[in-house]
């Protein structure tokens, strides 16, 4: 709708393969690097670990924090790391980019971490990157994502928007129908959101009859919302993102907007379904891997990880997608560097990239449920994906689950890192003819 | 002062004729004409407490939407900790910030209580006063906005819950909306007549035209800048109140009206109640009409542009038209 | 007798550099110059790479334009980081498209140019335009809005320059490291390309060329800005600031004077971004953010906003305060030392610690003048 779709056409054949191409042959021409100083002969492990605690993320990226010590407490109180303990290196990057990167330059050429966790948006994980690339550092980037990151420091185990977008909008498509209208933050993640909306739409035969992009300060949403009832569709797909945006939802309701939203966005990140009055969020379904709701036995039980978290953090407001990512890749780092041995980075990435996996034959069990495997080629997490329901007292329950794959980079582009070492961003207009 | 009542009167003129226009439009197309209101309200809320402390005291406060965000915050909290009714929960975030703005004046603004701290210790004053200091008054506030807001992130956290968004709706449009463009032309008119109609009034215009004589003629300026900074502060804070419902509760919530506001308060020009009304009417259709038709980013680029457009064309603000204006009618008459 | 009344180079030079508009016009001040630059010459020796320093020093530019704008035109400007961010938008779009040696070094002039032509049409726009006082800094900081509200939704593939992609709020990607020179002739790789240097005593010390790329930057552009502002050129514009409708009577073109000063202003604002983008590998919108746009008016109002040397060591001491502070109360710390500063201190650190020094000697950068006041308004 705000977007001209001839002239995008135009510039993709040309335009994006030269993009690729492009960053590609930059991040090739490095010809110095190899400062894997890592401390493998000292007593402890050292990890960075940067989430904002202010700022604009801050709602976001507190339980993120929090989940990082929680496992590095529980993993040290088991005997840590081959015997070795734990030194968490934590600062509050204030959700300032500028700030991750001297922190990111320091943790890596002063502290030496052996290992890095940083950042919420995608624009703090591309602020950073040059210089993650430049001093080969192993990275776990544990954020739900637009997808297409091929690295091979970087870990991306957060699930991407097609493993997101692909629980719920098949869901939604068998119970409602299949007219789609897409709403989505006006930068990257929403607009490659809105691709993959497209994309699945096609191979679930459904069509998306409207799609609009609005900017990340508007908080204002009456246009959207009348163009929304004008079109009358059979659902919504909601990839609105921050604190300005969550004012869709009260004023969709208080308009009297009933209409079925799916989303990748809302109530598992920040909350909105315990931050608001009902019933704001009533009849809307997230596709996520986690929230705090999810009913598996290794996180809602007595002793599971809700009663773990809530015990270390009394007072904190709620356990998010992004913060069980940053629990378990803690341990999935566990694993590989008691795998390899070593706390040498090179050797790290090696075991990673076997295929780590968490779940039934190994502890702890994943939160999200059933087993998790880190997929060495992509370096992205094969996740246990769910789609759950806010109903009128925002109380939210599980109505479908399935594991899902990443399949865009393994599939799709054919990206294999423990082949190449490759350093891009893969888009899926530059492969499907429908996301154009 | 005959000159500002004239001018204040053709303002109000035009303000009419805009108001008639709308009512022709809710008529004819009445979601659009809805849309355009609510836009021309939000503008105008954002802008009413910062005109007021801009207009008069040549302050610039950019902990502006701090205010706000006390506003709302108290609000929010007096509802759902003391469960207080929704209504007596806005007087209160109003009532809140009007005195958080009275000891921000006497410490920081006026520098009466370093002052008078310096007075007693070394015998001499510490600090001057930010009136009519625009740079120094905007360090200042931005100083002071960074630990309003870090400040409110400390004590309540990173959000606190938010209070429900009251009534229904009327043809798919939100009747609180609704109700919130009638509250800001209450607020409009009660600036409008405490400005024009009160002894308070008279004394802030004097001060505002020559502080020197009106000091001369008994006039105590410097309480009158201090009541001038509480009512704008509870001004801001109630805009802050009537957005509680709509708005997540956030300490960075109060960004989100910045914008609107500077670009209000001076496109509207010298004149506090009609500058703002009037550059509220100018901007708000602008922003819903192209939001309408090309989206959201269109509307947001096309408000900045026409605020560009009509600082650069209209040199003292729309105010410095109007009375352009009433010049070239009264001179003709 | 003509050789004896030719004064000497050194003494040319003084006359050059020094005058009423600058603070430190005395031999103690040159002296102590030299041994901050002696001290910042050795100091990535002693105390690490000096990698992180290097962002100060190229914000330092930043700092020094606004100070040229606003401090010696008297024109407030919210829009130093516009040109700011165009010019490191322009060196990445322009070094992307020719990643060579000589690509890249005319990628840095073509930032630079970019910012000063950016920053001349708008200084055009207002000035010529009869824009004056509080409508310009308005109009500058709603121009920053655009931009930002602009290069925010540049992420989809229509939004590419060459083969250089915009990137959108995620920034530019793969900005070719800054290597400056020739092909064939000499380059040189200033980021990312630690040199080791044994130092006797300490043993090998890594240090970053960027650093000393950005220092002698940074030096070159103070000493050339007090040459501008000593010269008569200066002294017109700081007749502009302090009564702007006199010195139009006294038949000067001020519209002229203010848009070359805020041309000026805009090519050291696009040299900043430029080396910023270079220093970071990577730009993104948030450069064009409010409380960005929001700090070299700090800077340059805690220094002295009067006083080049104010603008830069201000600029230099406000970020590392605001960096290397950590932990929940460290934005209120920062808020806390602008707050008291400029309420104690208004007209900043730098000319009160010279007024000290020169021991209440009147110097006419000295003099407070108070704002332009408003128009006579009404309610």
């Amino acid at each position: 709708m705000s977007r001209d779709s001839i002239s995008r056409r135009g510039f993709v054949t040309a335009g994006g393969a030269a993009l690729v191409a492009g960053l590609a042959g930059c991040s090739g021409s490095s010809s110095e690097g190899a400062s894997t100083d890592s401390a493998s002969s000292s007593e402890t492990v050292k990890i960075g670990v940067l989430e904002d605690q202010s700022g604009n993320f801050a709602l976001v990226g507190d339980p993120k924090y929090k989940a990082s010590m929680l496992a590095i407490e529980e993993i040290n109180a088991d005997g840590g790391i081959d015997g070795k303990e734990i030194e968490p290196v934590t600062a509050d990057p204030q959700s300032d980019n500028q700030r991750y990167q001297e922190l990111t330059r320091e943790y890596i050429n002063d502290e030496a971490v052996d290992a890095l966790w940083a950042g919420y948006s995608s624009a703090t994980r591309e602020a950073i990157r040059p210089i993650i690339n430049r001093n080969e550092q192993l990275y776990f980037y544990t954020t739900q994502y637009e997808g297409g990151v091929c690295d091979w420091t970087t870990f991306a185990c957060g699930p991407t928007a097609r493993q997101q977008l692909g629980s719920v909008l098949p869901y939604l498509r068998e119970e409602f129908g299949p007219k789609i209208y897409t709403i989505a933050a006006d930068y990257n993640f929403g607009q490659l959101s809105a691709d993959w909306v497209k994309v699945l739409a096609n191979e679930n035969d459904a069509e998306v009859i409207g799609e609009e992009f609005i900017p990340l300060s508007e908080s204002s949403f009456g246009s959207t919302i009348s163009r929304i009832q004008e079109a009358d569709p059979d659902f919504v797909m909601s990839m609105l993102v921050g604190a300005n945006h969550t004012a869709f939802y009260e004023q969709k309701a208080s308009s009297g907007l009933d209409v079925p939203i799916g989303t990748s966005t809302a109530m598992a990140q920040g909350y909105e379904h315990r931050r608001i009055d009902p019933p704001a969020m009533a009849n809307i379904y997230a596709g996520v891997n986690y929230m705090e709701e999810v009913p598996t036995a290794g996180n809602t039980s007595d002793g599971g990880f809700v009663d773990r978290y809530y015990e270390k953090y009394p007072d904190a407001p709620y356990l998010n997608e992004e913060a069980e990512t940053n629990y378990f890749t803690t341990y999935m780092y566990k694993e590989a560097v008691e795998q390899a041995g070593t706390l040498e980075q090179p050797d790290v990435i090696e075991a990673l990239e076997s295929g780590i996996s968490l779940g039934t034959e190994r502890a702890p069990e994943a939160p999200e449920g059933g087993s998790i495997e880190l997929d060495g080629a992509t370096h992205h997490v094969d996740h246990h994906m769910w789609v759950m329901k806010a109903d009128e007292e925002h109380t939210v329950e599980a109505v479908t689950n399935e594991k899902i794959p990443e399949q865009f980079l393994s599939e799709t582009v054919g990206c294999d890192l423990t082949q190449e070492t490759e350093q891009t961003q893969y888009t899926p207009v530059d492969y499907f003819e429908e996301a154009e | 002062m005959k000159q500002a009542l004239s001018q204040a009167r053709y303002g109000i003129a035009a303000v009419v004729a805009v108001v008639a226009l709308f009512v022709i439009g809710a008529l004819a197309a009445p979601n659009l004409t809805f849309r355009v209101y609510y836009a021309v309200s939000f503008i105008v809320l954002a802008a009413i407490g910062l005109a007021i402390i801009f207009g008069i005291m040549g302050v610039i406060n950019l902990a502006h939407g701090e205010f706000i965000l006390v506003g709302a915050y108290a609000t929010t909290l007096s509802v759902t900790k003391l469960g207080v009714p929704l209504p007596a929960g806005m007087l209160v975030g109003a009532l809140v910030t009007a005195l958080f703005g009275l000891v921000v004046e006497r410490v920081i603004i006026s520098g009466y209580v370093p002052n008078w701290i310096g007075q007693q210790t070394v015998g001499r004053d510490l600090i001057k006063p930010f009136y009519d200091r625009l740079a120094d008054s905007m360090v200042a506030t931005f100083g002071l906005s960074l630990i309003m807001v870090q400040g409110a992130r400390i004590v309540f956290g990173n959000s606190i819950n938010q209070i429900g968004v009251p009534f229904g709706s009327t043809a798919g449009y939100p009747d609180y909306r609704i109700a919130l463009v009638g509250i800001t032309a209450g607020v409009l008119a009660v600036v409008y007549l405490l400005f024009t109609r009160t002894d308070f009034g008279t004394r802030v215009r004097a001060t505002m035209q020559d502080e020197q004589t009106a000091m001369a003629l008994g006039i105590n300026t410097e309480r009158t800048y201090m009541l001038t900074f509480a009512i704008g502060s509870g001004l801001a804070g109630f805009t802050g109140a009537l957005f509680a419902p709509l708005l997540s509760m956030q300490p960075t919530l109060g960004s989100q009206f910045l914008v609107e506001a500077f670009v209000a308060v001076v496109v509207g020009g010298a004149s506090v109640v009609v500058g703002t009304s009037l550059s509220g009417l100018m901007l708000g259709p602008i922003d819903a009409l192209f939001s309408d038709e090309f989206g959201e980013f269109a509307g947001r680029i096309a408000l900045l542009v026409a605020a560009m457009l009509a600082l650069r064309f209209l040199p003292g603000g729309i105010t410095g038209v109007v009375d352009r204006l009433r010049d070239r009618m009264e001179g003709g008459s | 007798m003509v050789a004896a009344s030719t004064p000497s180079a050194i003494t040319r030079l003084r006359n050059r550099l020094e005058g009423p508009n600058t603070i430190g016009n005395s031999r103690r001040f040159w002296t102590a110059l030299a041994l901050v630059v002696v001290a910042l010459i050795a100091f990535p020796v002693v105390g690490g790479t000096g990698s992180q320093f290097s962002l100060f020093l190229v914000l330092g530019l930043l700092g020094l334009s606004l100070s040229l704008v606003w401090g010696y035109a008297g024109v407030l400007s919210f829009g130093q980081v516009v040109f700011f961010g165009i010019g490191a938008y322009t060196f990445g779009v322009v070094s992307i498209n020719v990643p060579t040696p000589a690509g890249i070094t005319g990628a840095v002039f073509a930032g630079v140019l970019a910012g000063a032509v950016v920053a001349a049409l708008l200084g055009y726009f207002m000035f010529y335009g009869g824009v004056r006082d509080v409508y310009v800094t308005i109009i500058t900081l709603v121009s920053t809005l655009v931009m930002l509200t602009f290069m925010a939704q540049t992420a989809g593939s229509e939004w590419t320059i060459g083969s250089a992609a915009l990137g959108g709020f995620n920034g530019m990607p793969a900005i070719p490291l800054l290597t400056l020179g020739i092909e064939g002739v000499f380059t040189f790789q200033f980021v990312f390309n630690d040199l080791e240097l044994f130092v006797p005593v300490l043993g090998v010390v890594n240090i970053d060329p960027f650093y000393y790329l950005s220092l002698a930057v940074l030096l070159a552009v103070y000493l050339g800005l007090r040459v501008l502002v000593n010269m008569d050129f200066g002294r017109v514009l700081v007749a502009i600031r302090e009564d702007e409708d006199r010195t139009r009577m006294f038949g000067y073109d001020v519209e002229r004077a203010k848009l070359v000063a805020f041309t000026i202003g805009g090519g050291l604002a696009g040299l900043s971004g430029v080396l910023y983008a270079a220093r970071n590998v990577y730009i993104d919108p948030s450069v064009f953010q409010l409380y960005f746009a929001t700090l070299p008016v700090v800077w340059v109002s805690v220094g002295g906003r009067k006083s080049l040397l104010g603008a830069v060591s201000a600029t230099v001491a406000v970020e590392y305060v605001r960096l290397s502070l950590g932990g929940e109360l460290a934005l209120v710390v920062v808020g806390a030392l602008l707050l008291v500063s400029i309420l104690v201190l208004p007209g900043g650190i730098i000319p009160w610690i010279d007024d000290k020094l020169s021991d209440g000697r009147l110097d006419v950068s000295d003099v407070e003048s108070p704002e332009t006041p408003p128009e006579a308004t009404e309610p």
